[in-house]
C-alpha cells in the first residue's frame, strides 16, 4: 500500500471518527432536551382575580377559572377525572353507593400529609366538604368518609373531583393543601409563589417553583411574554389563532360557555317571543370566525357538543327572516340593555354585533356595560368535563334551577344518559333565560423551554408533569 | 313751601335731569358700542372656526388619503378583490390604523358600501354603510351624521378610494374626526366669548347632543326653544339667553347652521358672547352717574342755597319787616345792597312804612285833637252846668244889693250856700279829671283771678236782687286759672266797673254771667249781659275818654278800665250786637316774671 494511500486512509479513519464523536455528542445532547429535568422556576400569569386562595369560597365568582387552575397546585380532590369524564381516583382510593345513590362510603389513601406534615385523616376531609357543601352530611367512619345527601347523587364521585371540592385544612385562617406545591408567598390578588413539596405522595414537580402573577390583563401578559418576563400565559380568544412569537399555543377543548344571561324570567309571552328572535337573529357563525377567529364553536345548547354528543340538536344557525316573523306584531316598550365585560374587548364586538344582528329582527337592544342591565354577555368556564356535573354547575351559575328540571334531576339515581340529560338540558334552555352563542377554547401560550404542559380534564393546569429545559426562550 | 325751597328743588331737579340725561345717553351708546364689538367679535369666531373647520378638513383628507394609499388598504383591497370575503383578519385594522392617524372615525368599504373593517363599530363588518356617497366622492371634507353603538355623532369625513390597481375591486376609506369638545376647544376664544356645537339629529332638542367644551351651559333647556327656531328657519340668528337672574350671567348667542352633504342642517355651531362686560359698564356708568348725580345735587344743594339765600335775603328781609309793621314797629326800614327788582321793591317798601308813619303821626294828631276837642267840649259842658247857676247866683246878689238892700242878708245866705255847693260842684268835676290823669302803677301781687271775681259778685249781688230794680241773674263759670300777678285793688276795679255796666244794661232784668278762662301764659276773663247790646260803632267808641251811651255817667269809666288792663300788658274787647246782649273779655298776662323782679327789687 503506498503510503499515500495510508495517509488518506488514516485522514478518513479520523474524519469518520470525528463525525462518529460528533454524532454521539449531538445524540446525546438531544437526549438531554427531551428528558425532564428537576429545577428552575415556571412564570405565569392568570387574568382572573385571585382575592383567595380557598377553592371552596363561593364569593369568587369572576375569578372561578383562575382558582379552577390554582387550587390543584395546592390542594387534592378525593377523585380526578380522566379523559372520558369519569372519575379516578386520588385521595380517596374507592368509593361504592347504597341503591339510592344517596349515601357514599369513599376510602381514603392511607399516609397522605399536607404540606405541613400532618395527616390527612377522614375528619380532616369530613371538616373540608362540610365547608364546601353544606348540603351534604359527611361523617368520618375510620379511614373512610360517609356522605350522605337528601337527594340522589350518582355524579357524585365526578362532583369530588371539582376544585371546589378541594380538601382544605383550616388552621387559623391558614389554608393547608395536600398538593404538589407549597403557598411559599402570597400577595392577595396580585402575586402567588409556589414551592415544590419534595414529600408529595405522587411525587415531586420537577420545577422548584412556580411565580404566578395574578390579575395581568391578555395584553400585558403576552408583551410580557414576548419580552421573555413570562413562560406561560392565558391567551384571549381572539389571539389563540394567530401564531405566537418565541413559543407555542396549546389549545382545550371548548369548555367555556359564551352566552346571554338574561337578568330575570319572563314576564309575559310577548317577551318570550322577543328572547327567541333574538336567538334566531344572531349569527353566531360570524361572531366566532370574525370576532373571535375561530377560537370556539357555535353553540346551540349549554353543553359542547363533544361532552355530550346531543349539541347539534338545539338550533345555533342565523334564521332573521323567522327572528323577525316572531318579532312582528310586539310592541317592544323599551330597548333592552346588554351589558359586557368592559375589560374584554372582543365581549364588546360581540355584544355590538348581538345589537346589530338584534336590530336586523327589529330587536331594540343597546350594549350597556354599566350594571344591571336587562341581559349580560357571560363568559362561564365548564367546571367538569363530566356532563351532569357541568349542567348542574351551570343551573346553578345561570340560576337556571327550574321544578322541571330539579325533578328531573332528582329522579336519576345512577348515572344520567345522554336522554336525560337532553332533556334536563332542553328544560332549562325553555326557559329562554339564557342564549348560549359559543362554546369557547381556552388557550395558553408556552415558552420553548416549556415542556411536559398539559391540562386535566377540568381544565387545570397539570403543572407537576412540567420541566423546563436549560435553553433560553 | 319757601321761596329758597323751591329754588333748591329747581336746581336740583335741574342737576338731575341733566346728569340722567348724559347717563342714558352714554349708557346707550355704550351698548351701542358693545353690540358692535359683539359682532365684530362673533364674526371673527365664525371666520376663524370656518378655517379651523376647513383646515381640519384638509388635514383629515390627507390622512385618509394617505391610509388608501398605504399597503394595509391595498392588502385589504386585495383580500376583498379574491371574493373571499373573510372579514376576521381585517376586525381591528380599521381600528388600529384609527389611532395611528389620529382619527376618530376609519371604515373600509367596498365599492358597494359594505363595511370591511370599522373603527368607531368593529362589529359593524358586513353591514352597509347608505350615508357614502361613493357613486361621487367629494374632494373636500363634510359633514356627516355617523351611526355608533351608543348612539350617534357628527364627524368630519373624508373619502378616498383605495389605489390598489388595475383588476381590484373598488375599495374606500372613509375616515373622520368627531366634532367634539376637543375640536370646539381647538379655537382660540376671545375673553368673554365661548364656542358650543349641538349636534342635529332630528330628534328635537336633547342636552346631551350639545357639546359645550366651557361646561358651563347651567341649564342647556333655555337655549331649546332658539335651537329649534334656528333648525326651523335653517338660517342664521341670534338671541339673548338669561341663564339666570343675575344679569351678568346672560349671555348673547349667535347660532350658525351648519350643512352636511345632503344640504340638510348637520349641527349648529353657537357663539356665545357673555354680557358680563356690558353689564359690569353698564353698573359703573350707573355707579358714575349715581356720584356725579350725587355730587351734583349736593353742589346743586350748595349753590342753590347761596344763590337761593342771595336771591332770597333781601325778601326775608321785606318779610321780616313786614311783620315788624304789622307788629307796629312802622319806623322799621328795610336795608338792601342789591340793585335790580327787589332794591326797587325794597325801596318801596321803605317809601310805604314812611308813608304810613307819616299817616300815623297825622292820624294821632287828628286823634290828638279830636280827643281836645271832645274833652273841651265835656269839659264845657260839665262846667257849664254849675257855672250856670253860679251866674244866677251872683245875678241875684247884685240884684238883692241894688233892689232889696233888707232882703239882701237872706238872699246872700241863701245864694252863698248855693254858691258853695256849684263849687263844690266843680270841684268834684276837676277831681275827676284829675284822677284819670293820674291812674297809679300797678303794684303786682300774686292772685287768684277767680277770688277776684267772687268778691265782685258778693259786693253787687245785693244790688242784683234789689227791691228798686227788676232782679238779675248772676252765674260763674270759673276755671282753674291758676296763679296770676296783678293789682288786686285795680284789677276789682276793672270787674266791678264792667259788672256795673252790665247790670246798667239790663235795666229790665236778664242774666249777667262771669267766666274765667286759663291759658298757658293768661287768664281770660269774660263779663256777659243779656242787655240790648251795642251798636258797632257805639263798640268802637266805647273805650274813648268821656264817651258814654248811658244818660249817667263820666264816660271815663271803661276807658279806666281799658288804662288798667293795659298797665297790666292785657287787653280788653269787646262783642256785641243790637239786642244779642254784650261780652266784655280781659285777657290778662300771667306776669310771673314780674312778681319776681317786683320780689328782687324788695328785697334789693
Amino acid at each position: 500500500m503506498k503510503r499515500t494511500s495510508l495517509l488518506w486512509l488514516a485522514i478518513n479513519s479520523l474524519a469518520l471518527a470525528g463525525l462518529a464523536v460528533a454524532s454521539l455528542m449531538i445524540t446525546t445532547v438531544a437526549r438531554a432536551a427531551t428528558r425532564p429535568h428537576y429545577g428552575g422556576v415556571l412564570r405565569l400569569a392568570i387574568a382572573g382575580p385571585v382575592p383567595s386562595l380557598d377553592p371552596a369560597d363561593a364569593t369568587n365568582v369572576s375569578g372561578q377559572t383562575a382558582i379552577q387552575r390554582i387550587a390543584p397546585l395546592l390542594f387534592n380532590t378525593l377523585t380526578t377525572l380522566d379523559e372520558r369524564g369519569e372519575a379516578q381516583p386520588s385521595l380517596a382510593l374507592a368509593w361504592k353507593s347504597d341503591f339510592s345513590s344517596q349515601r357514599w362510603e369513599l376510602q381514603l389513601r392511607p399516609g397522605i400529609t399536607f404540606s405541613d406534615g400532618t395527616l390527612l385523616t377522614a375528619n380532616a376531609v369530613a371538616a373540608s366538604l362540610r365547608v364546601a357543601n353544606p348540603r351534604w352530611n359527611v361523617s368520618p367512619q375510620g379511614d373512610s368518609v360517609i356522605i350522605q345527601s337528601d337527594a340522589a347523587t350518582p355524579e357524585l364521585p365526578a362532583e369530588l373531583a371539582l376544585s371546589s371540592n378541594s380538601i382544605v385544612l383550616r388552621e387559623g385562617g391558614k389554608l393547608i393543601g395536600s398538593g404538589p406545591f407549597t403557598a411559599a408567598q402570597w400577595g392577595p390578588g396580585k402575586s402567588l409563589v409556589l414551592s415544590a413539596r419534595d414529600d408529595y405522595w405522587a411525587g415531586r414537580p420537577f420545577v422548584d417553583s412556580v411565580e404566578i402573577a395574578i390579575g395581568r390583563s391578555p395584553r400585558d401578559q403576552m408583551l410580557s411574554f414576548e419580552l421573555g418576563r413570562l413562560d406561560g400565559v392565558e391567551l384571549a380568544a381572539e389571539q389563540a389563532s394567530g401564531a405566537v412569537a418565541g413559543g407555542r399555543v396549546v389549545n382545550s377543548a371548548p369548555d367555556e360557555l359564551l352566552a346571554i344571561v338574561f337578568s330575570r324570567g319572563v314576564q309575559s309571552p310577548e317577551e318570550g317571543r322577543l328572547r327567541q328572535a333574538l336567538g334566531l337573529a344572531i349569527d353566531r357563525n360570524l361572531l366566532n370566525t370574525v370576532v373571535l377567529h375561530s377560537a370556539g364553536e357555535p353553540a346551540g345548547g349549554l353543553l359542547p357538543n363533544w361532552m355530550t354528543g346531543y349539541e347539534f340538536l338545539f338550533p345555533r344557525s342565523p334564521d332573521s327572516q323567522r327572528a323577525r316573523q316572531i318579532h312582528e306584531g310586539i310592541n317592544q316598550s323599551s330597548a333592552w340593555s346588554l351589558g359586557y365585560d368592559q375589560t374584554d374587548p372582543a365581549a364588546r364586538v360581540i355584544a355590538e354585533r348581538i345589537v346589530l344582528n338584534a336590530q336586523d329582527a327589529g330587536i331594540n337592544i343597546r350594549p350597556n356595560p354599566a350594571a344591571s342591565p336587562d341581559a349580560q354577555l357571560v363568559r362561564i368556564r365548564l367546571v367538569s368535563r363530566d356532563a351532569q356535573v357541568a349542567l348542574s354547575h351551570l343551573a346553578l351559575m345561570l340560576n337556571l334551577a327550574t321544578p322541571g328540571s330539579q325533578r328531573a334531576s332528582s329522579q336519576m339515581t345512577s348515572s344520567p344518559s345522554t336522554a336525560d340529560l337532553y332533556a334536563v338540558e332542553n328544560t332549562f334552555l325553555q326557559t329562554q333565560c339564557v342564549i348560549p352563542l359559543l362554546h369557547l377554547r381556552t388557550s395558553v401560550a408556552l415558552a420553548r423551554n416549556v415542556h411536559g404542559w398539559s391540562e386535566a380534564q377540568d381544565g387545570s393546569w397539570n403543572l407537576p408533569n412540567v420541566w423546563l429545559s436549560p435553553e433560553k426562550p | 313751601m319757601t321761596f329758597r325751597r323751591k329754588l333748591l328743588v329747581i336746581f336740583a331737579l335741574t342737576v338731575f335731569i341733566s346728569v340722567a340725561t348724559v347717563a342714558i345717553i352714554v349708557s346707550v351708546l355704550a351698548r351701542r358700542a358693545f353690540e358692535k364689538a359683539d359682532d365684530e367679535r362673533t364674526a371673527a369666531l365664525v371666520a376663524q372656526f370656518q378655517h379651523e373647520f376647513n383646515r381640519r378638513g384638509e388635514e383629515i383628507t390627507a390622512r385618509v388619503a394617505a391610509i388608501a394609499a398605504s399597503d394595509a388598504a391595498t392588502r385589504i383591497s386585495y383580500a376583498f378583490s379574491r371574493g373571499d370575503k373573510d372579514y376576521a383578519p381585517f376586525l381591528g385594522d380599521a381600528r388600529t390604523i384609527a389611532d395611528n392617524q389620529q382619527l376618530d372615525f376609519l371604515e373600509f368599504v367596498d365599492g358597494q358600501g359594505t363595511i370591511i373593517s370599522s373603527a368607531q363599530w368593529p362589529a359593524k363588518f358586513g353591514y352597509p354603510d347608505a350615508s357614502l356617497p361613493l357613486s361621487q366622492p367629494p374632494q373636500n371634507a363634510f359633514l356627516k351624521k355617523e351611526d355608533l353603538p351608543d348612539g350617534e355623532a357628527l364627524g368630519l369625513f373624508s373619502i378616498r378610494r383605495v389605489e390598489a390597481g388595475e383588476g381590484h375591486d373598488e375599495a374606500y376609506v372613509v375616515g373622520g374626526s368627531r366634532l367634539d369638545k376637543q375640536f370646539i376647544s381647538g379655537l382660540e376664544l376671545p375673553a368673554g366669548m365661548r364656542a358650543m356645537f349641538y349636534e342635529n339629529f332630528n330628534r328635537g332638542f336633547s342636552p346631551q347632543s350639545l357639546i359645550d367644551p366651557s361646561g358651563s351651559s347651567q341649564d342647556p333647556q333655555k337655549i331649546a326653544s332658539f335651537v329649534q327656531h334656528v333648525l326651523e328657519q335653517k338660517q342664521e340668528s341670534t338671541t339673548l339667553i338669561h341663564w339666570t337672574s343675575n344679569p351678568a350671567e346672560d349671555e348673547t348667542l349667535h347660532a350658525i347652521p351648519l350643512r352636511g352633504l345632503d344640504n340638510q342642517i348637520a349641527g349648529l355651531l353657537l357663539v356665545g358672547s357673555s354680557r358680563r362686560q356690558y353689564v359690569e359698564l353698564r353698573q359703573q356708568i350707573r355707579s358714575a352717574t349715581l356720584f356725579a348725580g350725587g355730587a351734583g345735587l349736593l353742589l346743586a344743594i350748595l349753590l342753590s342755597g347761596w344763590a337761593a339765600a342771595r336771591v332770597t335775603r333781601p325778601v326775608e328781609q321785606l318779610a321780616q319787616a313786614a311783620r315788624e309793621v304789622a307788629l307796629g314797629n312802622w319806623d322799621t326800614r328795610v336795608n338792601v345792597h342789591s340793585s335790580g327788582e327787589i332794591a326797587e321793591l325794597a325801596d318801596t317798601f321803605n317809601h310805604m312804612t314812611h308813608e304810613l308813619l307819616e299817616q300815623r303821626e297825622h292820624l294821632v294828631r287828628v286823634e290828638r285833637i279830636a280827643a281836645w276837642k271832645e274833652l273841651a267840649r265835656r269839659l264845657a259842658h260839665e262846667l257849664k252846668n254849675p257855672l250856670f247857676p253860679l251866674q244866677l247866683t251872683v245875678e241875684n246878689l247884685v240884684r238883692a244889693r241894688q233892689q232889696t238892700p233888707e232882703q239882701f242878708d237872706e238872699i246872700f245866705h241863701e245864694s252863698s250856700t248855693t254858691l258853695l255847693a256849684e263849687i263844690a260842684n266843680l270841684k268834684a268835676i276837676i277831681s275827676r279829671f284829675s284822677e284819670f290823669s293820674r291812674m297809679p302803677q300797678p303794684q303786682f301781687h300774686s292772685l287768684q283771678i277767680n277770688d277776684l271775681v267772687r268778691d265782685v259778685v258778693k259786693l253787687v249781688r245785693a244790688q242784683l236782687q234789689g227791691p228798686d230794680r227788676a232782679a238779675i241773674e248772676c252765674t260763674m263759670q270759673l276755671a282753674d286759672t291758676g296763679e296770676i300777678a296783678g293789682d288786686p285793688e285795680l284789677l276789682h276795679r276793672v270787674l266791678s266797673n264792667l259788672v256795673l255796666n252790665a247790670m246798667d244794661a239790663m235795666p229790665q232784668a236778664g242774666r249777667l254771667t262771669l267766666l274765667t278762662h286759663a291759658q298757658e301764659n293768661s287768664v281770660s276773663v269774660e263779663v256777659q249781659d243779656t242787655g240790648t247790646g251795642l251798636t258797632p260803632e257805639e263798640c268802637a267808641r266805647l273805650f274813648t275818654p268821656y264817651y258814654t251811651s248811658k244818660g249817667h255817667g263820666t264816660g271815663l269809666g271803661l276807658a279806666i278800665v281799658q288804662s288798667i288792663v293795659s298797665d297790666h300788658g292785657g287787653t280788653v274787647s269787646v262783642r256785641s250786637g243790637p239786642a244779642q246782649g254784650t261780652t266784655f273779655t280781659v285777657v290778662l298776662p300771667r306776669n310771673l316774671d314780674k312778681l319776681r323782679e317786683q320780689r328782687n327789687e324788695n328785697q334789693v
